[in-house]
């Protein structure tokens, strides 16, 4: 979903990291489409090779897909042309850096840590960059490091935090009449509310590697002598995924040195996210519910990790002997007994289904993001309207159809005419459906009907939250420009009057960023999750 | 008159209908019997501006009134207030309650003069789950929920951190809360610069 601000917010963002001129292209390719070269010159009255440079520094960022489609030229010679479509949501993703960071400096150590932190930067590297820059910023011995580097840099690409890059430039064959033209036209909006595959998504997924190709990394640990023992692991750890590939298997070596000179790795982006959704889900059901339940969600998540369920609804269904096993391997969960895991089961909506004589469980975790969606809606409706909206807004929340007003006052218990007035408001801000329903017959009656439409909701609030961030952003240069200098200030002096500017500078700086961090966990939860 | 209509009361203009008799002196004879507290008048809750009218030995229906939620035509909110309290400290207590529970306990405590209706009491529970006070659960028969059927729909506390509900990541920063957001832009008259809302936020 892609809103009016959430487009200003991905061209300030690209401005901040890129400036203006790359930004422009960015804007144009985010408001009018996928386009071709020459279009973008002509709508953003750029140079060509400037605009062609542009869209290089977002595609070794990630924020551009290019790809080819052959078109009949004049006469019977057919032509590839190459087309340029946005990646919206990598460009948001750069919000995000410090929350991915995070998660492997917890997960992972200090070095893994600064190793996706190259990568972030660089957007797209091949192993010997990413060692080459690890050395340069380490002046200790070399193949001793360089094989600490490759073997974190394994450790990051097995948990898939790491991948190889897609296709530059993927061919696609024309498939079918109406799709060609639609190009340029299509905004990323009606891209993403079109019922068949888009171009766009065709092009995604002829550039993306295949699964078994994705995370393959062949590397030559090991030559070193005094590392042989990591190395022999490390070797072993590849020989399975070499053998899906006789070709590289030939020659070991010499394909590890392709792999580290030619291929171009990037931070896996959709494992991050998985992993953020994982957390918002459990820390949900950790205030929702309690920490018993929110361990046991975690069990079932970790136990059915992989590629299909990344953004699946429910977690696989499992046993409770399964579900035991994975909940006592945490340090919190080894206090559990069977009673507990089952009551926490119920706790969680699980309804267990019986395969073959045996209980299966499965969380519906659709079910929790959207009450963690739900629940950001309704503090607005709070906070805004008032408690007799919250009330009244829930319930039609919780219906889920059409009601009339008179009902709805009856059941929340607020007087009728605060409930008219109430339900006009929040229809006027777009967070309710009407419907009119005249009656005749003696006398005239007017019914007023009443829904909340989630989609729009959704859409509207996602909105906010992006005109918020950018509000906040700017608000944040402003108090930090403001004051730059105090910022600057030695230790000593910090006294006096300019100790509580100090003072204040750093309160504010550290509640924006907090700030900042948490609206944008909420972006996530109504756009990625 | 006085003997139709009894438990729902004449609306004056229906009086004159009925009777065909002028307006004057319907009302003068109106005003005659509420003065010789014959008839007495009373307002029906979802038409608070016409006259209700009816015999002083009777009293108006539900249908009029609105039920006994209602008071002179509208909604009697302390009422409402402390039963919800009241409910919401009987579910305190017994920690999950079926509102047939809450009823009984009422009852048994004579927290109220009259007897409880579980159907009344299962009203303002629902406004409690609309509140976000109490959630609705489904008893397991098992621990908490002994003593309770397998499967019979209880109410619970919703847990809150510190006593405070939750606040939503929009709602915790001025923009979400803001009037102004839609007339708010970068280099506008309102902006985030010259924002006061956001001057008072930081105010530390
Ligand atoms: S910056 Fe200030 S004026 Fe603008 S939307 Fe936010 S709170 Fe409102």
């Amino acid at each position: 979903m892609v809103t009016q601000y959430g487009i200003k917010l991905a061209v300030s963002l690209i401005s901040a990291h890129f400036g203006e001129i790359v930004a422009k292209v960015c804007c144009c390719l985010l408001q009018k489409g996928t386009l071709t070269l020459s279009d973008i010159t002509r709508y953003t009255e750029l140079p060509s090779q400037q605009a062609k440079n542009c869209l290089l520094v977002l595609i070794q960022h990630n924020c551009v897909q290019a790809f080819a489609i052959a078109k009949e030229g004049f006469g019977m010679s057919t032509r590839a042309i190459t087309h340029y479509s946005v990646v919206y949501e990598n460009i948001l993703h750069r919000l995000r850096f410090s929350k991915f960071l995070t998660i492997v400096s917890e997960e992972l150590d200090k070095e893994c840590e600064e190793l996706l932190e190259g990568l972030l930067q660089h957007g797209r590297l091949t192993l010997e960059q990413i060692m080459l820059r690890a050395m340069s910023k380490q002046n200790e011995g070399t193949s001793v490091y360089q094989d600490v580097v490759r073997t974190n840099f394994v450790r990051l690409v097995n948990l898939r935090y790491v991948e190889r890059c897609p296709t530059s430039e993927p061919f696609l064959a024309p498939n079918s009449e109406e799709e060609a033209p639609s190009i340029g036209k299509r905004g990323p909006k009606s891209a993403k509310l079109g019922l068949s595959e888009t171009i766009e998504q065709r092009a995604m997924k002829a550039a993306s590697p295949s699964e078994a190709k994705r995370f393959l990394i062949v590397t030559d640990i090991g030559a070193n002598v005094t590392e042989a023992k990591t190395g022999a692991s490390m070797t072993n750890l590849m020989l399975g995924e070499k053998r899906k590939h006789k070709a590289l298997e030939t020659d070991g070596s010499g394909a590890a040195t392709i792999c580290e000179k030619e291929v171009l790795w990037r931070v896996n982006f959709e494992e991050f996210v998985y992993q953020l959704r994982k957390k918002v889900c459990a820390s949900n059901v950790r205030s929702r519910l309690d920490d018993g339940a929110s361990i046991i969600l975690n069990a079932m998540l970790d136990a059915t990790k992989s590629e299909e369920n990344l953004k699946s609804e429910n977690t696989v269904s499992l046993t409770m002997d399964a579900i035991f096993e994975e909940v006592i391997k945490s340090e919190d969960g080894r206090t559990m007994t069977l009673d507990h895991v089952r009551a926490g089961l119920t706790q969680l909506g699980c309804h267990p289904f019986i395969r073959d004589g045996e209980e299966y469980f499965s969380v519906d975790i659709k079910n929790i993001i959207e009450i963690a969606q739900n629940e950001e809606v309704e503090s607005i409706m709070l906070k805004r309207y008032g408690d007799d909206a919250y009330r009244m807004f829930r319930l039609l929340s919780k219906t889920g159809h059409l009601v009339e007003t008179e009902k709805i006052s009856d059941m929340a218990f607020v007087e009728r005419k605060t409930a008219c007035k109430i339900l006009y408001n929040l229809w006027k801000d777009g967070y309710l459906h009407m419907e009119k329903i005249i009656s005749h017959g003696s006398t005239q009656y007017q019914f007023l009907l009443w829904k909340v439409n989630k989609h729009l909701i959704k859409e509207q609030v996602l909105d906010e939250m992006c005109h918020a961030v950018l509000n906040l952003m700017q608000r944040m240069a402003y108090e930090l420009g403001k004051e730059h200098e105090i910022l600057k200030l030695p230790r000593e002096k910090r006294i006096g009057v300019l100790g509580k500017r100090f003072d204040r500078i750093r309160k504010v700086k550290i509640l924006l960023d907090s700030s900042l961090l948490k609206l944008d966990d909420a972006i996530m939860l109504f756009s990625c999750f | 008159m006085h003997s139709k209509q009894e438990r729902y009361g004449d609306f004056q203009g229906d009086i004159k209908k009925e009777t065909s008799l002028i307006d004057s002196l319907i009302k003068k004879s109106l005003k005659f019997l509420q003065d010789h507290n014959l008839i007495k008048e009373f307002s029906h809750y979802q038409n608070k501006g016409k006259k209700y009218f009816m015999a002083v030995e009777f009293e108006p229906s539900a249908e009029v009134t609105g039920g006994a939620w209602y008071s002179n035509g509208s909604l009697d909110m302390d009422f409402i207030a402390t039963v919800k309290v009241s409910c919401l400290m009987c579910i305190k207590q017994l920690k999950v309650a079926t509102v047939e529970g809450i009823a009984e306990f009422f009852d048994k405590t004579h927290v109220f003069h009259n007897k409880c209706f579980s159907e009344k009491i299962g009203e303002i529970v629902q406004t409690l789950v609309l509140d976000n006070e109490v959630m609705e659960v489904k008893s397991t028969g098992m621990g908490e929920y002994a003593g309770i059927p397998f499967g019979a729909l209880c109410y619970k506390l919703v847990k809150k951190q510190g006593g405070v509900p939750r606040v939503g990541a929009l709602t915790s920063i001025p923009c979400g809360v803001c009037p102004r957001i839609h007339e708010c832009t970068p280099d506008g008259i309102i902006s985030p610069v010259t924002c006061v809302y956001y001057t008072k936020w930081l105010d530390f």
